[in-house]
C-alpha cells in the first residue's frame, strides 16, 4: 500500500466500473492465466522440472495429467508451460503439439495435426500431403532421425487422453510413447484427462511403454482457503488506476466476504463442488449487476446469483405449463404412486384425469380426447414425459409406455408457486390416491 | 488422324558365336544365324554387360571375364567381375560415401558375398563404362550411357579404386567395330531396303533392331543377344489401320517382366512413352553410336532410318536424364511424365488412376534441430537418470544369454548355409525381445564385417508402426529397394523377389514385430510372410515377435501356422534378480542407489509383471525424488530406501481413495447414497432417481440443506467423469442407472472421518 504512487488520478464512477468488469471478466473467463497456479505447488514444481529436462537434458517422458472436471489441468500445464517458455535456453528449442481428443477424433486426423503443428517438410501452408500410411511414416522417419542432442524437443499435449485410448489400435499412443522410450528425438508426451482408470484403457504393449507418472489434481482446499481465494478473485490489482476506487472497492469485497449470508451461499457452493469453474460462473453473475449506480457487490447480488445458478431447470418448465397439462402430471404422478414407478400410457392418462373432472373438479370443464392428446405430446416434447419403447413404429400412440421425468417434489414445488393455481387441482394432487 | 500405338515386347535369343576355348569344361562354338531383322548384341569378354535384376530400370552393371556353357549348350553361364551403384549399397553405408554420387557413378565391387557366375541369359546389353582418376571431377554429363568409375567397394568401405584392375577397359571400351564381314557388307542394302520400305512401313508392327558389336580378336567366344520387338513403341503418322501380323516364328519367348501396374496402366500411350523403352535406353545408344545397323532384308519388317532411331534415342537420352539425374520415385515421375504428354496427344485414354497429392519427394523427414546443443548430465544423479532411461542403449545385454544364443545360432546358421527360415519368440511386454533381437542382428553384422560370415541384410517392420497389414509389403520393399509402391504392387514385386533366383543375392533377416497386428480376415500377409522363406531362392529369415505364447494357434489357420513352424521361443518375465542385475548393469559403476533401494524396486516390480521398463522408470522416479528432497542439488545424495517407496507409492497406488477424499461434500454425499441403495436393493446397480430420494434423506440427517435435483444429476455426473462411478447415457436424465466403480468397502475405507 505504501508504495503505491502519492499522485491520485481520478476518474469517473462509470469509467470505473467498467474498468473492474474489464479486469474480472478476463480472470472468471480463463483468458488469462493466474500468476501463480493456487493449491497445487508440488504438482507445478513436478511438471516443470519434467518438461524443463526434456527441454534442457533431451530427455524423453510421458506423463498424465489426472483430476476431475474443473480442477485446473490445462491451466496448471498453461502455466508450466509459460514458464518453460520464459527459460532463454528453452524458448527457440521446444515445439509444442496440441492436440484434443475431442477435436482429432481418429489416428488419420491427429497425424495431419501432428505434422501440420510441426511443420514437416510434407506441409505446404496448411495442407499436408499423402496419405494416412505416408503420413505415419514420415513422421515416425522424421522423430527416429532426431537425436537426443541435436533435435529440438517435441512436447505432445493430448487434451482428452481417455479418447485417444479409444483410437484403432492405439496406433498413435504407441508410436508416440514407443518414441519416448526409444534413442529418437526428445518428446514428451503429456495427457491430460478426468478419467482416474485411464491406464486400464491401454493396451498392455502401450502401457508398459508409458512410464506411469501421474501428476493427480485432487484439490484438497478446506472452506477458509475457498473464501480466501473467492477474496483474491474479487479484488482488483494494485496497478487499478483510480486508487481511490481502488481502496473503495476492495474493502467493500473484503466486508462482502465476511457476510454472513455470503458465507451461507458460498458455503453451499462449496458443499457441492470445490472446481473453480463453478465459483467464476457465480462471481460472473453477480458481477454483472454491479453498474454506475450501485458501484459494488452486496450480499444480495451474489444469493441472487447463486439462486439462479442453483435454479431446477425442470421447476421452471412446470411454471409454463398450462392447467391441462398440469393436471396430467399431476395424474401421472399419481399413477407413479399408484403402480410404484411402472410405466403408463396415454389411456391410463387420461381414465385418472376423466376421473378427478367427475368426482371432483368444478373449475375445469371437459377437454375432448385430441386436445389431452395434444397436450400429452407436448409434455412429452418438453421431455417431461419419455417414451420407454426403442421403436415407436408399430404402437398407437395412446398406448405407448411413458414414463415420468420428474420427483415428486418437484410438482409439489411447482403446485406451490404456480400463479392461480385452481384449489381443486392443488387439492387433488396432495390427496393420497386418485 | 487416327494414331494407333502399340506394346512393346522384347524377347530375348542367346546364341553362341565365335570359336570356344576348349577348356576343363567343353564349349562349343556357334555359327553366325541370321534370322529376321532382330537386333543382336554381341557381347565379349572385356566388356561391360548389363544384367538382369530387380530392377528393371537399373539392371545390374558387370565385367563380363569369361562365357562357358555346356555340352548340350543348354546352360550358358557367364563369369563376372560385378560393379555396384549406389542404390545397391547398403542405406547405412551410403553415408561412408561422404559426397553426393554422381548419377552414373558405380563402384568396382570387391566384395565376395556375391556369386561371380551368372546365366548368360540374364544378360541384358553391354554398357560403357570409364574409369575416372580420384582426383579428377566427373566428365561434364554428355554421355548418359557412359558409367563412370572412381572408386571401390568392399562392403565395408569405399576406396580408391586400383587403375590397374581397369587396365584392359581402356582397351576394349569402345566397341570398335571389327565389324564382321557379314555386317559390313549387308549396311548399304539394308538401307536401301529400309528406305524402300518406309512406305509400307506403317503396317509393319516391330521395329527390330539389329545391333551387333563385335570382338577383340583374342577371345573366341562371344554372346549373341538377339532383342526381339514384337510391337514397337513406335508411333507413325500413318492413317491406315491393319492388324498387326507377326510373321516371323518367335523362336524362344521371355515374357516380358513389366510391373502388372504398368502394363495396365499404360497401354495407350505412344512411343515417346519412357517407360517401356526405357530399358532398352543402353541398347538404341549403342546402336546409335557405332552405327552397326545391320539389315538383311528378307523379311518385310520395319528397320527403323538411322534419322529415325538417332530421335528416338535422343528422345531416351533425356528420359534417362531425367530419370538418373533426380532420383526420384517412379510414381511421380510417371506422373509428370504423363500429364505433359497429354497436352500433345489428343484421345488420351490413360486409365488414370486416382492422383492423390502425395508426399512432395524433396521432403526429408526431419525434425528441425536445435540452436543450443541440450546439456549434458551434471552430476551423479544426473548421470544415473540418463542412464537408467529406457531408451539409453546398455553396453551389454544382462539375463538374456540363453535366448541370445539361441537366436544367434539360428539367424548365423541361417545365413551361412544361405537358406531361409521363419521363428516365433513370445513374451509378456518389457521383458527384452526386441532388444534381444537388435543385440544379435549387431553382433552378427560385427561378423560380417569381419568377413566371418556372408554380408546380409536386416529389416525391421512393427505391426504397430503401420495403418494396415498390407502396408507391410510397402515397407519391406521400400527398406530393401528405396522404392515406394502401392501395397499389392509391392506384394507382387517382393513375391517376385523372393521367388526367382537372382544373382547377387544376400540373406535378408526381416524382423516383425508385433506380429498379431499383421492378421488379416485372410491371413494373407503373415502367410506371404511365412511363405517366402520356405522358397528356394528367397534367402530370407524371418523373425516375428507378439506378446502371446500361443499366438499361432490361436489366430492363425493351419496353412499359416504350419509354415511358420515349430522354432518357438518364449521370453519369461524378469526375476528379482535379473531386474537387479540388469539396473546395476545400466548404472555400471555409477553410484547412486543404495543396495537396498534396488532390490525393493526389483522385487516389486517381478512381484507385479517383470517388466524391465517400469522398473527403470521407478529407479528414475526415484533418482528424482531424492534430488528434490536435498535442499540443494549438488548435496543430494544415495537414492534411499525411503525414497524408492515413495516412488512405488506413486505409481502403483490406486488414486480413487484419494479422489474421493478430495471429493466435495455433496458427491460424498452421494456416493454413500449410492451405497444406502444398493444395500437397500440388495443390487449392485440402481437408477438416479432411487439414489436421489436416498440422498436427500441422508442430507437431512446430516442438517444439510437438500440440493435440487438438477444440481444432484450435475453431482453425479461429475462422479461419472472421474469414473468413480459407472453410468449410463445422460439423456435418460434421472432414469439412467447408476453402478460403482470402486468396491464399496473403497468408498467407506475412503468417507471414514480421518482422525488426525
Amino acid at each position: 500500500m505504501s508504495k503505491r504512487k502519492v499522485k491520485e488520478t481520478h476518474m469517473p464512477v462509470g469509467e470505473c466500473i467498467s474498468q473492474v468488469q474489464m479486469i474480472l471478466r478476463e480472470r472468471f473467463c480463463h483468458q488469462r492465466l493466474p500468476e501463480k497456479p493456487v493449491g497445487m505447488e508440488s504438482q507445478h514444481k513436478h511438471l516443470l522440472e519434467l518438461l524443463r529436462r526434456t527441454a534442457v537434458h533431451g530427455e524423453s517422458n510421458s506423463v498424465l495429467i489426472v483430476g476431475p472436471r474443473g480442477s485446473g489441468k490445462t491451466m496448471l500445464l498453461n502455466c508450466v508451460l509459460r514458464e518453460l517458455l520464459e527459460v532463454k535456453d528453452v524458448n527457440k528449442n521446444v515445439l509444442p503439439v496440441h492436440l484434443n481428443g475431442l477435436l482429432q477424433t481418429d489416428d488419420r486426423i491427429a497425424l495431419k495435426e501432428i505434422t501440420r503443428q510441426l511443420n514437416l517438410e510434407n506441409v505446404v501452408g496448411d495442407k499436408v500431403f499423402g496419405s494416412f500410411a505416408e503420413n505415419l511414416a514420415f513422421l515416425l522417419e522424421a522423430l527416429k532421425k532426431g537425436d537426443r542432442s541435436s533435435s529440438r524437443p517435441v512436447l505432445f499435449i493430448l487434451d482428452e487422453f481417455d479418447l485417444f485410448a479409444h483410437h484403432k489400435n492405439q496406433t498413435l499412443l504407441y508410436n508416440l510413447l514407443d518414441v519416448s522410450q526409444s534413442a529418437q528425438a526428445p518428446v514428451a508426451v503429456i495427457g491430460l484427462t478426468c478419467r482416474l482408470d485411464v491406464l486400464e484403457l491401454l493396451e498392455k504393449r502401450v502401457k508398459s511403454r508409458f512410464s506411469h507418472r501421474q501428476i493427480h489434481l485432487l484439490s484438497s482446499l478446506s472452506f477458509i482457503q475457498y473464501l480466501d481465494n473467492v477474496r483474491s478473485q474479487l479484488s482488483l490489482p494494485q496497478d487499478f488506476p483510480d486508487t481511490k476506487f481502488y481502496d473503495e472497492w476492495n474493502d467493500s469485497i473484503k466486508t462482502l466476504c465476511e457476510d454472513q449470508l455470503v458465507v451461507d451461499v458460498l458455503q453451499s457452493h462449496y458443499n457441492s463442488s470445490k472446481d473453480f469453474r463453478s465459483l467464476h460462473l457465480l462471481l460472473m453473475l453477480a458481477l454483472s449487476r454491479v453498474s454506475a449506480s450501485k458501484p459494488a457487490i452486496k450480499p444480495t447480488d451474489l444469493l441472487e446469483a447463486s439462486r439462479v445458478c442453483m435454479v431446477d431447470s425442470k421447476a421452471n418448465i412446470l411454471h409454463g405449463l398450462s392447467i391441462l397439462e398440469l393436471c396430467l402430471i399431476i395424474a401421472m404422478k399419481h399413477l407413479n404412486d399408484i403402480y410404484e414407478g411402472e410405466p403408463f400410457n396415454f389411456q391410463m392418462v387420461h381414465n385418472e384425469f376423466k376421473k378427478f373432472l367427475q368426482r371432483k373438479s368444478h373449475s375445469i370443464h371437459n377437454f375432448d380426447k385430441p386436445v389431452v392428446i395434444k397436450a400429452f405430446e407436448h409434455l412429452q416434447q418438453l421431455e417431461l414425459i419419455k417414451s420407454m419403447d426403442s421403436s415407436t413404429a408399430k404402437i398407437q400412440k395412446e398406448y405407448q409406455l411413458m414414463k415420468l421425468l420428474l420427483d415428486h417434489s418437484q410438482i409439489m414445488e411447482a403446485l406451490q408457486k404456480y400463479p392461480q393455481c385452481p384449489t381443486d387441482v392443488k387439492q387433488w394432487a396432495m390427496s393420497a390416491f386418485g | 488422324m487416327v494414331r494407333y500405338f502399340t506394346r512393346l515386347r522384347v524377347r530375348r535369343i542367346y546364341k553362341w558365336g565365335g570359336r570356344p576355348y576348349i577348356f576343363d569344361r567343353k564349349l562349343k562354338s556357334y555359327g553366325f544365324d541370321v534370322e529376321g531383322q532382330e537386333a543382336v548384341t554381341t557381347v565379349t569378354p572385356g566388356q561391360y554387360i548389363l544384367i538382369e535384376g530387380n530392377d528393371d530400370e537399373y539392371p545390374f552393371v558387370a565385367k563380363l571375364l569369361k562365357l562357358f556353357g555346356d555340352e548340350s549348350h543348354k546352360q550358358k553361364k557367364a563369369l563376372v567381375q560385378w560393379f555396384l551403384r549406389l542404390s545397391e549399397v547398403p542405406q547405412n553405408k551410403k553415408l561412408l560415401l561422404g559426397r553426393s554420387p554422381h548419377p552414373q557413378e558405380i563402384f568396382y565391387y570387391l566384395g565376395r558375398a556375391c556369386d561371380d557366375e551368372i546365366n548368360a541369359e540374364s544378360i541384358l546389353g553391354t554398357v560403357h563404362v570409364q574409369h575416372v582418376p580420384e582426383d579428377t571431377p566427373f566428365p561434364e554429363p554428355g554421355t548418359k550411357d557412359t558409367l563412370y568409375v572412381k572408386l571401390s567397394w568392399d562392403t565395408k568401405a569405399f576406396n580408391v579404386l586400383d587403375p590397374v584392375l581397369m587396365q584392359d577397359t581402356s582397351a576394349s571400351t569402345p566397341p570398335k567395330p571389327a565389324e564382321s564381314i557379314h555386317s559390313a557388307s549387308k549396311l548399304s542394302a539394308s538401307k536401301i531396303l529400309s528406305a524402300k520400305r518406309r512406305g509400307s512401313a506403317a503396317d509393319t508392327p516391330g521395329v527390330r533392331k539389329k545391333l551387333q558389336l563385335s570382338i577383340g580378336a583374342s577371345e573366341c567366344l562371344y554372346l549373341r543377344i538377339r532383342n526381339y520387338r514384337a510391337a514397337a513403341m513406335k508411333r507413325r503418322p500413318i492413317v491406315r489401320k491393319r492388324p498387326i501380323v507377326r510373321k516371323r516364328p518367335i523362336v524362344r519367348k521371355r515374357p516380358w517382366r513389366g510391373r502388372p501396374e504398368e502394363e495396365i496402366a499404360r497401354p495407350p500411350s505412344g512411343p515417346h512413352t519412357k517407360r517401356p523403352a526405357r530399358r532398352y535406353v543402353w541398347l538404341w545408344n549403342l546402336l546409335d553410336n557405332t552405327q552397326e545397323l545391320i539389315s538383311d532384308g528378307d523379311d518385310d519388317c520395319f528397320v527403323p532410318s538411322k534419322k529415325e532411331l538417332q530421335s528416338s534415342s535422343n528422345e531416351e537420352k533425356t528420359d534417362s536424364e531425367e530419370e538418373t539425374d533426380s532420383e526420384e520415385e517412379t510414381v511421380v515421375k510417371k506422373t509428370r511424365g504423363r500429364n505433359c504428354k497429354t497436352s500433345v496427344r489428343t484421345p488420351h485414354k490413360t486409365p488414370s488412376k486416382k492422383v492423390t497429392p502425395s508426399t512432395p519427394r524433396c521432403a526429408t523427414p526431419c525434425i528441425p534441430s536445435r540452436t543450443v546443443p541440450a546439456r549434458q548430465p551434471g552430476n551423479i544423479l544426473e548421470e544415473a537418470r540418463a542412464r537408467l532411461h529406457v531408451s539409453s542403449v546398455p553396453e551389454s545385454l544382462p539375463c538374456r544369454e540363453q535366448e541370445f544364443q539361441d537366436i544367434y545360432n539360428f539367424v548365423e546358421s541361417k545365413v551361412m548355409d544361405g537358406t531361409g527360415g521363419c521363428m516365433y519368440i513370445s513374451g509378456v511386454p518389457g521383458t527384452g525381445k526386441t532388444a534381444t533381437i537388435h543385440e544379435v542382428i549387431r553382433c552378427l553384422q560385427h561378423a560380417s564385417d569381419m568377413d566371418e560370415i556372408p554380408t546380409f541384410r536386416f529389416i525391421e517392420i512393427n505391426g504397430m508402426k503401420m495403418t494396415d497389414p498390407h502396408q507391410a509389403y510397402v515397407q519391406i520393399l521400400q527398406k530393401l529397394t528405396d522404392q515406394k509402391v502401392t501395397a499389392d504392387h509391392a506384394a507382387a514385386l517382393l513375391e517376385k523377389r523372393f521367388s526367382n533366383p537372382a544373382p547377387k543375392k544376400e540373406t535378408t533377416v526381416l524382423l516383425v514385430d508385433e506380429l498379431d497386428l499383421l492378421w488379416t480376415r485372410k491371413q494373407n500377409v503373415m502367410y506371404n510372410l511365412f511363405d517366402w522363406p520356405t522358397r528356394r531362392h528367397a534367402r530370407l529369415v524371418v523373425l516375428t515377435i507378439a506378446n502371446t505364447m500361443d499366438l499361432p494357434e490361436r489366430i492363425m489357420i493351419n496353412r499359416v501356422a504350419s509354415r511358420l513352424g515349430l522354432t518357438r521361443m518364449s521370453f519369461q518375465p524378469y526375476s528379482f534378480k535379473q531386474l537387479q542385475q540388469i539396473i546395476t548393469s545400466r548404472l555400471n559403476k555409477v553410484k547412486a542407489f543404495e543396495e537396498d533401494a534396488l532390490q525393493l524396486v526389483s522385487r516389486k516390480v517381478a512381484a507385479l509383471s517383470g517388466d524391465a521398463r517400469r522398473c527403470l522408470d521407478i529407479c528414475r522416479r526415484a533418482t528424482e525424488i531424492c534430488e528434490h528432497s536435498a535442499s540443494h542439488p549438488s548435496s543430494a545424495g544415495l537414492v534411499k530406501m525411503s525414497h524408492v517407496m515413495e516412488a512405488l507409492d506413486e505409481m502403483f497406488s490406486s488414486s480413487y481413495i484419494t479422489a474421493i477424499r478430495c471429493a466435495s461434500l455433496q458427491e460424498q454425499l452421494f456416493l454413500r447414497a449410492v451405497i444406502a441403495e444398493f444395500r437397500r436393493l440388495g443390487l449392485e446397480e440402481a437408477t438416479f432417481q432411487q439414489v436421489f430420494v436416498q440422498h436427500r434423506t441422508l442430507s437431512r440427517v446430516e442438517g444439510l440443506q437438500p440440493i435440487s435435483l438438477s444440481e444432484g444429476l450435475a453431482v453425479c455426473q461429475r462422479l461419472g467423469a472421474c469414473r468413480l462411478l459407472l453410468l449410463e447415457a445422460s439423456r435418460l436424465d434421472m432414469l439412467q442407472r447408476v453402478r460403482l466403480n470402486v468396491s464399496q468397502d473403497d468408498v467407506l475405507y475412503a468417507l471414514k472421518p480421518v482422525r488426525d
